[in-house]
């Protein structure tokens, strides 16, 4: 299937059905919140038992491994893609740029679902975990970001 | 309109890639987050989030009026391929 016809609910609905525990993050997360950024990819984090899973439920949609899972496990990262380009976060922590470090098995616990159709649900992380997320790869555009979901934040818990 | 717009060469691009993807030092990242949100930002930003969710109410619609707003962004940018 090339990425002009991709069906983006039917994505997410294999992603589920697949049982991989994988989260949404990145801009695509925020604009499921509501915020309308712009993004050309797709951001998981997936954990680490569950890249074949994954993979598995990627390809009837086209997208291939860049990396086996063992090479994607040492590296940390790995991207599906054909015309679609879905870069994948594999690690059970990863360090944020101030000193602390973002857990997969505490943001998976606390994530929230989100309906995208009749019987689709993607996760996500709260959004305090979000927040987190945008600490690893501190670019301007992760700052831009975080003070987005702050702001949507305060909304949320003023 | 977009006929008018130089596709931008590939230094260009080079440069505004490695500006948006630099990693930025603790300190420089410390320093940008400790500028409060002040009450304009957060109102222009609610009010966004307000007609995002109000145009397009479900996270179905909002996912895919990315990907068309992402199309139209970059047909809108003519490619040096297509250039003459």
């Amino acid at each position: 299937m090339q990425g002009s016809e991709f069906d983006e609910v039917e994505f997410f609905r294999a992603i589920e059905r697949s049982g991989a525990r994988a989260l949404l993050i990145g801009r695509r997360a925020l604009v499921v919140l509501g915020l309308p950024v712009l993004t050309a990819d797709y951001d998981f984090w997936v954990h680490i038992d569950d890249i074949a899973l994954l993979n598995t439920a990627a390809e009837p949609f086209g997208l291939l491994p860049t990396r086996s899972p063992e090479e994607a496990r040492a590296r940390g990262r790995y991207v599906l893609e054909n015309d679609e380009h879905v870069d994948v976060l594999v690690a059970r922590s990863v360090p944020t740029v101030d000193a602390g470090r973002v857990v997969f098995e505490e943001i998976w616990t606390r994530r929230r679902a989100v309906t995208l159709a009749v019987g689709v649900n993607l996760a996500l992380p709260s959004l305090e975990d979000l927040i987190a997320t945008k600490r690893i790869a501190p670019r301007p555009k992760d700052l831009e970001d975080i003070r987005l979901l702050e702001a949507l934040r305060s909304k949320e818990q003023p | 309109m977009s006929g008018t717009l130089d596709p931008p060469g590939d230094a260009t691009v080079a440069w505004l890639r490695a500006l948006a993807e630099r990693e930025l030092s603790a300190e420089e990242f410390a320093a940008a987050l400790a500028v409060p949100i002040s009450s304009e930002e957060r109102a222009a930003v609610l009010e966004l989030v307000e007609w995002f969710g109000r145009r397009y109410p479900t996270p179905a619609e909002r996912l895919a009026y990315v990907r068309r707003a992402y199309r139209r962004w970059t047909r809108a940018v003519p490619s040096r391929a297509a250039s003459p």
